[in-house]
């Protein structure tokens, strides 16, 4: 029988309910996007959307490409700059919801896009921090969607770019963060994962439709602890309407199922 | 020094000639794929203009030119990538091959150098990077562009200082500019407020040349005021295939060809130079070249239905 709902539609609607109405949310694009717009117009109506250009509170257009797309500027209450929007929001303490993405994702839940190998010389080098190394730094929560994959879950990544709780439970605080204890959410095809604040470390807090713990721990790289999960709610049918009538209507970002 | 109030508009040639020299550290304006100073970077490509380091929040096609050809030495930035339409590869290869020198930074931690230098101050304390390996690998690798301190007010609390960062020149893309050299950016401004009022000189090219006039009947509108500005080049279309908000879409199309070019390198990617910059007497040749007047009123009726 055919899935109701792709794996990707099942990311972005368990990721929308991390976000609360009245919440101010950094964005960028892609599916942090599509789950941003989605809990904007699906529960949270008064959500503040902030872009790392500048843009304060846009309706956001059809499918951008870039966060200097047209799309993420349209009727903003204000154009701004990097400064304003990551210094003057985000730095400032503001940003309630902040989404990273990244190649490496360790048990700290710190993230890493900068370089695989070693800094100096390098297998494959990626793009580096851009935002997220502020975002991660400042934002009260951080969530971040991705494939769960186990070479994306190493117990140690390569570089830390953006910090997760760095060593421990404390790791943040001694390094100095000014949010030293956020709520971290990874969000992936087989579960979510979220900081355990006792330990400083990344455990399975729900698991996907389907998935057993054995196979999330199979998946990933680092030791998952045992312990209580529960179910993630799957995507009711009205939602993937609104998903796929009004958030994504060409289908860009989001994968229908087969 | 503040710059005086005669008329600077010259072509990209001459700008580039009179203001970007070999070694020069220069402020790259723009963002991903939205205004990137594309003409006047074709025009430092052929003038050959060496050794340079390129500074920025995201450096972004642009630089990937300039590294692709062979002049740059080092870069200093947040990211280098075109977004969904990939990394820079350029770029990314020559570090793969540790041929060109990168400091690594967040994009807030160089807005704030920037900022810095437009205060005219040394430096600007960051509550960024702590803890990661940003500070940590790049710090055990001797650069001393990191310091942590303990806030004088709170010594239990660690901050960052960066050092300001000072482009010898800074290059933009704007919507308008008069004569003097009052600039007024629409849309998003990226760092380039800063970056622009922390240079020694500035070249902004302009899809619009206004009257002085019209920018003192709305002086709120000006982003950077002419004191700070060196040249003017009336350039429409200076940002393509990058976008210019309120202009023009960026063209989907010519950013996957580069991409399409840097990818492999070698061969392809010479003939990418060859063909749109190097056989190019400016760029009017290569929007000639690029992009035909019909794909042009596309990429302008497509900025027009989201604005």
């Amino acid at each position: 029988m055919a899935e109701a709902y792709s794996l990707d539609e099942l990311m972005v609607v368990e990721a929308s309910r991390h976000i609360s109405d009245w919440d101010t949310v950094m964005v960028g694009t892609g599916l942090p996007m599509v789950a941003s717009l989605f809990a904007l117009k699906n529960h949270a109506p008064n959500m503040c959307y902030v872009v790392e250009t500048g843009g304060i509170a846009p309706e956001i257009l059809g499918t951008p490409s870039s966060v200097t797309d047209a799309r993420v500027m349209y009727r903003a209450v204000r154009h701004g700059s990097l400064l304003d929007a990551l210094g003057g929001v985000l730095q400032r303490g503001l940003a309630d919801v902040a989404f990273l993405g990244g190649a490496q994702i360790d048990q700290f839940a710190n993230v890493n896009s900068t370089v695989i190998g070693d800094y100096n010389s390098p297998k494959v080098r990626f793009p580096g921090s851009g935002g997220a190394n502020d975002l991660a730094s400042h934002a009260k929560k951080v969530l971040i969607i991705t494939r769960h994959e186990k070479r994306r879950f190493p117990e140690r990544c390569d570089f830390i770019t953006s910090p997760g709780y760095i060593d421990g439970p404390d790791g943040r605080k001694r390094a100095g963060l000014t949010s030293p204890y956020p709520d971290i959410f990874v969000i992936t095809d087989l579960a979510v994962m979220a900081i355990d604040k006792s330990t400083g470390r990344l455990r399975v807090e729900a698991l996907m439709p389907e998935v057993s713990l054995e196979r999330v721990k199979e998946n990933t790289g680092f030791e998952l602890p045992d312990g209580d999960t529960e179910p993630v709610e799957p995507p009711t049918e009205a939602e993937l309407r609104l998903l796929r009538e009004e958030v994504d209507p060409g289908g860009e970002y989001l994968k229908t199922p087969e | 020094m503040t710059r005086k109030a005669s008329n600077k508009v010259m072509t990209a040639q001459e700008a580039v000639k009179r203001f970007v020299h070999d070694g020069a550290t220069v402020g790259m304006g723009g963002q991903s794929i939205g205004r990137c100073a594309m003409a006047v970077t074709h025009e430092i490509v052929r003038q050959g203009i060496k050794d340079l380091t390129l500074v920025g929040c995201n450096l972004s096609m642009s630089m990937d030119i300039l590294v692709g050809a062979g002049l740059a030495k080092r870069t200093e930035c947040g990211t280098g990538n075109l977004e969904r339409f990939g990394t820079t590869f350029r770029w990314r290869k020559a570090i793969e091959d540790r041929t060109l020198e990168v400091e690594d930074y967040s994009h807030l931690a160089m807005a704030s150098r920037f900022l810095a230098g437009s205060l005219g101050l040394p430096f600007m304390p960051s509550k960024s990077m702590l803890g990661t390996d940003i500070l940590n690998k790049q710090i055990a690798n001797g650069s001393d562009a990191f310091r942590v301190i303990d806030n004088p007010w709170d010594l239990d609390e660690p901050v960052v200082l960066l050092p300001a960062c000072k482009p010898d020149v800074s290059i933009i893309h704007a919507q308008k500019a008069d004569q003097m050299g009052n600039i007024i950016i629409e849309g998003f401004t990226t760092q380039e407020p800063e970056m622009v009022k922390a240079s020694s000189s500035v070249i902004v090219s302009c899809e619009e040349l206004i009257s002085s006039d019209e920018v003192r009947r709305h002086p709120d509108r000006t982003t950077v005021p002419y004191i700070f500005v060196d040249a003017v080049v009336v350039q429409p279309w200076g940002s393509f295939p990058t976008s210019t908000y309120g202009h023009y879409e960026h063209d989907p199309e010519h950013l996957r060809r580069y991409q399409a070019c840097a990818r492999p390198g070698g061969e392809a990617y010479e003939e990418y130079l060859r063909e749109f910059i190097y056989e190019c007497e400016n760029f009017d040749e290569h929007l000639d070249r690029a992009i035909s007047s019909a794909r042009r009123e596309e990429l302008r009726a497509s900025m027009q239905k989201l604005l």
